[in-house]
């Protein structure tokens, strides 16, 4: 069974097929990184009036590369939230037109279930339930996935997520958006221990705070580099040991908390398995400390391929096939929702 | 009016003072750097909302979080606004006024002549933990009152 998933929720522009909720026949994403870099990150309106842009191209490139065409597709998913409101109607609108023309039944996904059930798009794929660490520019949380369509949410962050505050550092060092990629690419050549940024670990809790850790950046350049701050956003700092040590230092506090903190509710719910999602699922060392610690417990780790783990409507598809076969379909009354509850 | 706060939980607290101040129509414009406690004041006023702490996180990613309270309150953030011509890009035009309440981060983005009628909320480091919460645009017999 073939589903059409569709996914516009925050910048980037996808459609993808997939069979039988496990393989990807096609997957394409239009990404508006360029758009946005000049802003330090996305804007909302720029963003809906790209995906205005890019929504039929993309459909069409879809099922072009799948070879099939809208009358093979038993269902299409689509992502109605969390995410940009004007970016999310853009994929909505278009898919409630698209089924009411073709007289398709709808299916709608939450963008973190997709997110949640990615690793059902490898082999090996986890066994419920297992632990899903969802961590991106706009989520830090932490879920048990129970079975299909049940997911529990046992930690979430209080202020910036995890992404968001690679950008913010990013900014800081004047090194651009996005800032997951560069910043990972200097710790590596970086001392983790150079300096001893402070790690946010709320031990009462399984929820997450980076917002103190931004802060700590930001006053530790002050005493570094005084008043060379153009305005309120850059330090100018060329590249230098001095750059790949705080870069490294920061990747690292981030890194401890999203891994020890998943190692807290392994322990706490007895769980065997941990899944990694989210554009910072793409960090290489968040993906080898998280292997790491997986191997040292004895514990099964499921990291899809980087471009799996960030924004894509092959999950979206999986997660729609679920729903279809519940047969809970949408009526032409679905409306996207920024925020969106599991 | 100038207040100092020794703790998160002071500048919370303000917030949620202020919060309870705010009317149908109001903006507040927060101005201060990265880390003066900014989002912590936001879920203050949000409190006095019915708006949960927990709910209330950083809006630099999504620049506008829309809470479905009564009135309806928006959290806005322009952290990532540079020129001041990005800003009818943002939305953030029809958020402010009317029906609802919004607070708005680095309200600095906005010159002179469009924040006029806002309240405006300056935080300041001053080291140690402490910070500096000046309201500008508020009675403080109003706050006395409270």
């Amino acid at each position: 069974m073939l589903i059409l998933g569709i996914d516009t929720s925050c910048d980037d522009t996808s459609a993808a097929v997939v069979e039988d909720g496990k393989r990807i026949v096609s997957n394409i994403v239009s990404s508006q990184s360029d758009i946005h870099a000049k802003y330090g990150g996305i804007v909302p309106e720029l963003a809906s009036r790209r995906h205005l842009e890019m929504i039929m191209p993309v459909v069409d490139e879809a099922l072009l590369a799948a070879g099939i065409s809208l009358a093979d597709v038993s269902a299409i998913a689509v992502c109605h939230g969390p995410g940009l409101i004007g970016s999310l109607l853009v994929g909505c609108s278009f898919a409630k037109a698209v089924c009411y023309a073709r007289d398709i039944p709808l299916v709608a996904v939450n963008h973190l279930e997709g997110h949640i059930l990615s690793p059902f798009l490898e082999t090996p794929a986890p066994t419920f339930p297992y632990l899903s660490l969802v961590v991106s520019g706009g989520h830090t949380s932490l879920y048990i996935a129970e079975e299909y369509g049940k997911y529990a949410e046992i930690g979430r962050t209080r202020d910036d997520a995890a992404g968001e505050a690679y950008d913010k550092v990013s900014k800081l060092l004047g090194l651009g958006y996005p800032g997951g990629p560069v910043i990972d690419k200097l710790s590596e050549a970086g001392n983790p221990k150079a300096i001893d940024f402070p790690r946010a670990y709320l031990p009462e809790t399984l929820d997450f705070s980076f917002s103190g850790l931004k802060t700590a950046v930001l006053n530790f350049l002050r005493k570094e580099r005084g008043g060379q701050r153009t305005g309120s956003s850059s330090f100018i700092l060329h590249p230098s040991s001095l750059l790949n040590d705080i870069a490294a230092s920061f990747q690292a506090a981030v890194i401890d908390v999203l891994v020890r903190k998943t190692e807290w509710a392994i322990k706490k719910n007895r769980i065997r398995q941990i899944a990694l999602s989210g554009g910072v699922a793409a960090n290489s060392g968040l993906r080898k400390r998280m292997k790491e610690m997986g191997e040292d417990k004895g514990i099964g780790v499921f990291i899809p391929p980087v471009f799996l783990c960030t924004d894509n409507a092959a999950m979206i598809a999986s997660a729609g096939y679920h729903h279809f076969l519940k047969n809970e379909i949408a009526g032409p009354d679905l409306n996207p929702r920024a925020y969106l509850q599991l | 009016m100038k207040l100092t706060g020794s703790s998160p939980e002071d500048t919370e607290a303000i917030g949620y003072k202020l919060g309870r101040l705010l009317k149908a129509g109001d903006v507040v414009g927060l101005y201060g750097d990265l880390g003066t406690g900014k989002t912590t004041m936001v879920k203050g006023i949000a409190r006095a909302f019915g708006i949960g702490s927990r709910d209330v996180t950083s809006a630099s990613f999504t620049i506008i979080a829309e809470y479905a309270s009564s009135p309806p309150f928006y959290h806005i953030d322009l952290y990532r606004i540079e020129r001041g011509s990005d800003l009818d890009d943002t939305g953030i035009w029809d958020c402010l006024g009317r029906e609802s309440v919004a607070v708005i981060e680095w309200a600095e983005r906005i010159g002179d002549e469009l924040s006029r009628d806002f309240i405006k909320v300056f935080l300041t480091d001053l080291g140690d933990g402490r910070r500096e919460i000046a309201i500008d645009g508020i009675h403080e017999e109003d706050w006395n009152n409270l």
